[in-house]
C-alpha cells in the first residue's frame, strides 16, 4: 500500500526532517521576518548607542516596551481567531484607571484581581457580540472602545491613583540583578501564553478557528465559544499591560491606552500575522513591539528629528511585510519562467 | 417516481437475509433554502454491513443529504433514525458521538493544522491540555495503521497535496470506527491506487458490521463497491438499484431524467463561417490546456460537472483570471493577455456564476446597472445619465420583459429572474462579437427562462458568437449548435448532430466510457496526473475549490 503517492515519499524527505524543529512552525506562522528585522534593529541600535546595554537603558527602554508587547499580545489573540480589537487602547485606558485607584483603598491583590476581571469582562463584553451577535469585530470593538474610554474617565478624571514605589519596583524597577524585572514579567506572561496557545486543545482551536471557521465548526468543534474565549484570554493580556503600564509611570491615567490602539495594531502586521486570521505568533509580536517601541530612542540617539519616528516605522513595516510578498511574487514568476 | 425497472420489491428478492432493522432510516427529507428546496422529500434506508451509494447530477440534493446525516446541516423536515434512536440533527458532535462520521466533500480540514492536529482535537474538551509530540505519535500511528505512513503527521495540511488532504480526512472519519460511514465525493482527488485502498478500508469497515453511504459521480466505483444505490435528481429519489442489476446507461438516463420535454427553441440558422473567438492551448488554474473556436453566430454549449474548468474557462477566456495560450483571438485581434477591461473593449460580455455578487451592484438602480459597463469615470452618471440613455434601456428592458417598475427601481427589489435578465441585458445592442455566459438559467424559473433562451438566439442571430456554460443538460442539447464537455480541465468530447444528445454529454462529464477514447483511458490520465504532483496539486485545489463553490451554491 505503500504506492499510493510514490511520489511524495521522494520529495517528502527534506520536509520531513523540517518538520521536526521549530523552525517550519515560525515560518508558517510568519515569525522569521520580524526576528531578523529585530535582529538588525538591535545591532544598529548598539552600534549607534552602545548604552543601551547599561542597567540604566536597558531599564528604561524595557519599561518602555513591555506595556506595548503586552497589548500587543492580546491584538494578536483577537486577530488570530480573525478579528481586530479596536477597543483595545481603551480596555489599557480603564485597567489602567481601575487598578489605580483601586489601590488607594484596597490591599494589592485585591486591586490586582479587579483589574484582571476588568479587562476580562471588557474582552467578554466584545466577544460575546462578535462570538454570538454574529456582529463584525471592528464594529463592535469600535463601539465599546467608546464605552469603555468613558467609563475609564469616569473612574478618574485625571492623572493620579494610589500607585506607590513599591509597585514600581516590583514591575519595572531593580529588582533583580543585571535583568530589568520588566522584561521577566513578560517572559512569564509570554511563556503562559505560548503554552496556552500551542500546548491546549483550545489554543489550537483559537487558531482553526482564525484559519477556517467552517471546518473547525464541521469537525463538531464549538467555534463560537472559542472566539468568546479568545476575545476574554486578549482582554486579561491586555489588563496585564495596563498595569505594567501604569506601575511604571506610578500614575493611572485615563488616557493612557490611547496611542497603544494604532501601536499593538501595527506590531501585529509588522509580526507577520495573517488578518484573516488562523497565522500569528507570539515570538514574533513581542520582537515586532520591541523594535516598534524603540525606534523613537534609535532616532533621538542617532540625532534625528523625532517626527520622523513615524516615517521611519511605517517603512519598517511595509518593507518587514512587504519582503515575504515579493520573495513569494519572485519565485512564483521564476517558477512559471522555468516551466 | 419509479422510472426504471428496478422496483423495490425487487430488491427484497435479492437481499433476503436483510435483517429487520436497518441501521440508518431517512424519512421525507425536505431541505429549502429560503424559496430553494434543494431537497423535497427523500426517503431511503441503509442495512448494517451494507454500502448505499448516493448518485444524482449536480444539484440533485446529494451533498445536501449526506450534511444533513452529519449533522452540518438541519433538515426543514423529516426525520433520521441511526440504530433505531433519532439522530440529533444539526450538530456535528451529537451525530460524532451517535458514531456517524462523514468525510466532506469540501474538506473539512483546518489547513494551518498540522494532520496530528486535524486528526486529533475534534476530540475531547476545549481546555485540555494538548501535546504536540502524543499527538504526533497517535497520528504516527493511525497512519500507519491506516497503510499511509507516507503522510508526515507533523506536515501543516494546507502544505500538501489534495489527494493527501483527502486521505487525512478519511482517515479522521474512519477513526473512531464509525457505525456509518459517510463518504461524500471522497474520491474526488483520489489516484487509482487511492481508490483501491479506499475500497479496502471499506470493506474492513463494512466486515465490522459498519454501514457506508458512498457519494459519487464515477460509475466505475460504484458499479465495484456499492451493494445498493439511491438515484437522486432535483431533491427527490428518481430511483433505486441494486448491485449488478444495472448498467452505466441506465443509469446515467435515470440520472439525467425522461421528464416531458419543454419548448426550447432551436439554434438559429448559421450565416457565415466567420470565427468570433479562436484559442489554442488554453492554460490557466484549472485548465490543462483547451483548444477552442467559437463562429460568429454560434451557440457552443459547454457541458461537464461543476469544478472540471468551466468557470475557469470563462474566466479565464474574459480576463477575470490569468491565463495563456499558444494563440488567442477575439474577432479579428491577436490577444496575449488580457484583464476584463481590455475584454470589454474588444467586444466581450460575460455573464457571471453569481448574478448577486458578480452580476449586480444590488443598491443600485435598474438602469445604473444595465449601464454599468458602459460607465467612464468623467462620464455623467445617476438621473441625467439615465434620461440620456433612456432609448436604449427601455429597448432593453422590453426585449427582455423585465419586470420593473422602471430603470430607478432598486435593482436588489427584482426576482431572481429578472435580475439575471439585467445581467444578461447589459450586453445587448451593445456590438459585442462574444458573449460568456455562466449559466444563466440557474435557479429562474421557467417564463424568465424561455425569454432569456429567444434573446439569446436573437443575439446569435445577429452574429453574436455565444460561449454558454449550463448544468442543465437539456438547454445544450436542445438550444446550442454544437457542445464540448469539460472534463478535469481539458476537453473531454466535441458533440455535434446526431451524438448531440442528453445520454452522451452526461456520459462524456462523469468520465464513462464509450462516450470517447480519451474517456476510456480515464483511470491513465489520473495516473499521468499523479506523476507530476506539484502542478496537478494547484489544479486539482482549484477544481476542487470551484466545485465547493458551485456545490454550495446549488445545495
Amino acid at each position: 500500500m505503500s504506492a499510493i503517492t510514490p511520489t511524495s515519499t521522494s520529495t517528502g524527505l527534506p520536509a520531513r526532517v523540517w518538520n521536526g524543529t521549530g523552525v517550519v512552525r515560525l515560518r508558517r506562522e510568519g515569525a522569521i521576518a520580524p526576528i531578523g528585522a529585530f535582529v538588525v534593529f538591535f545591532v544598529v541600535y548598539v552600534i549607534i548607542n552602545p548604552e543601551l546595554l547599561t542597567r540604566f537603558q536597558l531599564q528604561t527602554a524595557a519599561n518602555l516596551v513591555v506595556p506595548l508587547a503586552l497589548v500587543a499580545l492580546g491584538q494578536l489573540i483577537i486577530v488570530l481567531v480573525g478579528g481586530i480589537d479596536i477597543s483595545i487602547g481603551a480596555i489599557m485606558s480603564l485597567c489602567n484607571v481601575v487598578f489605580a485607584v483601586q489601590l488607594e483603598t484596597m490591599p494589592v491583590p485585591v486591586a490586582v484581581l479587579l483589574a484582571i476581571g476588568t479587562g476580562l469582562a471588557c474582552g467578554l463584553f466584545n466577544g460575546f457580540l462578535v462570538a454570538y451577535g454574529g456582529l463584525p469585530a471592528i464594529a463592535v470593538t469600535l463601539a465599546s472602545a467608546f464605552i469603555f474610554g468613558s467609563l475609564a474617565r469616569e473612574v478618574l478624571d485625571r492623572p493620579g491613583g494610589g500607585i506607590t514605589t513599591e509597585i514600581y519596583l516590583a514591575t519595572s524597577g531593580e529588582l533583580l540583578p543585571f535583568v530589568p524585572v520588566s522584561l521577566v514579567w513578560l517572559a512569564v506572561v509570554a511563556v503562559l501564553l505560548w503554552l496556552l496557545l500551542q500546548r491546549t486543545a483550545l489554543g489550537r482551536h483559537i487558531y482553526g478557528v482564525g484559519s477556517n471557521m467552517e471546518s473547525v465548526r464541521a469537525a463538531g468543534l464549538n467555534a463560537r465559544l472559542t472566539k468568546l474565549l479568545a476575545f476574554g484570554l486578549a482582554g486579561v493580556i491586555t489588563s496585564l499591560g495596563a498595569m505594567m503600564l501604569a506601575a511604571s509611570t506610578v500614575t493611572g491615567d485615563p488616557r493612557s491606552g490611547d496611542p497603544y490602539l494604532l501601536s499593538s495594531i501595527a506590531a501585529v502586521a509588522l509580526a507577520g500575522a495573517a488578518f484573516t486570521g488562523g497565522r500569528g505568533s507570539i515570538i514574533g509580536t513581542i520582537l515586532a513591539a520591541c523594535t516598534l517601541g524603540l525606534i523613537g530612542n534609535l532616532l533621538f540617539f542617532a540625532g534625528v528629528n523625532s517626527y520622523w519616528q513615524y516615517v521611519i516605522s511605517a517603512l519598517i513595516i511595509v518593507a518587514v511585510v512587504g519582503i515575504p510578498v515579493v520573495w513569494r511574487k519572485a519565485a512564483f514568476f521564476a517558477k512559471g519562467a522555468r516551466s | 417516481m419509479p422510472l426504471l425497472a428496478f422496483p423495490e420489491t425487487e430488491s427484497f428478492v435479492t437481499d433476503p437475509i436483510r435483517p429487520a432493522e436497518p441501521l440508518l432510516v431517512a424519512t421525507d427529507l425536505v431541505k429549502s433554502y429560503g424559496p430553494v428546496k434543494a431537497v423535497q422529500g427523500v426517503t431511503f434506508h441503509c442495512n448494517p454491513g451494507e454500502v448505499l451509494a448516493l448518485v444524482g447530477e449536480n444539484g440533485a440534493g446529494k451533498s445536501t443529504v449526506a450534511k444533513m446525516l452529519a449533522g452540518a446541516v438541519t433538515p426543514t423536515s423529516g426525520s433520521i433514525t441511526v440504530a433505531g434512536e433519532p439522530l440529533a440533527s444539526g450538530s456535528v458532535k451529537q451525530s460524532r458521538l451517535s458514531g456517524v462520521r462523514c468525510a466532506f466533500q469540501e474538506l473539512a480540514l483546518v489547513p494551518d493544522w498540522t494532520v496530528a492536529e486535524n486528526l486529533s482535537l475534534p476530540d475531547g474538551a476545549p481546555l485540555r491540555g494538548f501535546s504536540q509530540k502524543k499527538s504526533v505519535v497517535k497520528a504516527k500511528a493511525l497512519l500507519e495503521s491506516f497503510h499511509l505512513p507516507h503522510i508526515d503527521p507533523r506536515a501543516a495540511v494546507g502544505t500538501l497535496s489534495l489527494a493527501d488532504r483527502q486521505l487525512v480526512e478519511i482517515v479522521r472519519a474512519l477513526a473512531g470506527a464509525p457505525k456509518l460511514l459517510i463518504l461524500d465525493e471522497a474520491s474526488s482527488a483520489l489516484t487509482p491506487p487511492g481508490v483501491s485502498w479506499l475500497f479496502a478500508r471499506i470493506r474492513d469497515l463494512t466486515a465490522a458490521g459498519g454501514s457506508v453511504i458512498y457519494v459519487s459521480h464515477r460509475l466505475g466505483e460504484i458499479a465495484e463497491i456499492a451493494d445498493r444505490g439511491t438515484v437522486l435528481r432535483d431533491g427527490l429519489v428518481a430511483g433505486e438499484f441494486v448491485r449488478g442489476g444495472w448498467t452505466d446507461d441506465e443509469l446515467i438516463s435515470m440520472m439525467a431524467g425522461r421528464e416531458a420535454e419543454r419548448f426550447f427553441p432551436s439554434p438559429p440558422a448559421r450565416t457565415t463561417d466567420a470565427v468570433a473567438l479562436s484559442v489554442t492551448n488554453l492554460r490557466a488554474e484549472g485548465l490543462a490546456g483547451i483548444d477552442l473556436t467559437l463562429g460568429a453566430g454560434e451557440i457552443l454549449g459547454i457541458g461537464g460537472l461543476q469544478g472540471h474548468g468551466q468557470a475557469e474557462l470563462l474566466r479565464a477566456l474574459f480576463g477575470a483570471a490569468p491565463a495563456v495560450a499558444d494563440s488567442w483571438t477575439v474577432g479579428s485581434r491577436r490577444v496575449s493577455r488580457t484583464n476584463p477591461v481590455r475584454s470589454v473593449r474588444n467586444g466581450l460580455g460575460y455573464v457571471p456564476e453569481d448574478r448577486k455578487t458578480e452580476g449586480l451592484a444590488l443598491e443600485m438602480s435598474v438602469g445604473e446597472n444595465l449601464l454599468a459597463p458602459w460607465y467612464r469615470a468623467y462620464q455623467l452618471g445617476g438621473r441625467p445619465r439615465l434620461s440620456r440613455e433612456r432609448g436604449w434601456i427601455d429597448g432593453v428592458l422590453g426585449a427582455l420583459s423585465v419586470r420593473t417598475r422602471g430603470p430607478n427601481e432598486l435593482a436588489g427589489s427584482l426576482s431572481g429572474g429578472n435580475q439575471q435578465k439585467l445581467v444578461f441585458g447589459r450586453w445587448m445592442n451593445r456590438s459585442r462579437s462574444v458573449i460568456l455566459l455562466h449559466d444563466p438559467t440557474r435557479g429562474i424559473d421557467v417564463r424568465a427562462k424561455q425569454e432569456l433562451y429567444g434573446a439569446i438566439v436573437d443575439l446569435a442571430k445577429q452574429g453574436v458568437g455565444i460561449l454558454w456554460f449550463s448544468t442543465e443538460v437539456e438547454e445544450l442539447v436542445h438550444v446550442c449548435h454544437r457542445v464540448v464537455v469539460l472534463y478535469q480541465g481539458q476537453v473531454a468530447d466535441e458533440l455535434i448532430d446526431h451524438r448531440l444528445t442528453a445520454d452522451n454529454i452526461v456520459g462524456a462529464a462523469v468520465g464513462a466510457t464509450g462516450s470517447m477514447a480519451a474517456q476510456n483511458a480515464s483511470p491513465g490520465s489520473a495516473s499521468v496526473q499523479n506523476a507530476s504532483p506539484g502542478s496537478t496539486s494547484a489544479q486539482n485545489a482549484s477544481v476542487q475549490k470551484a466545485s465547493l463553490k458551485t456545490e454550495r451554491a446549488a445545495g
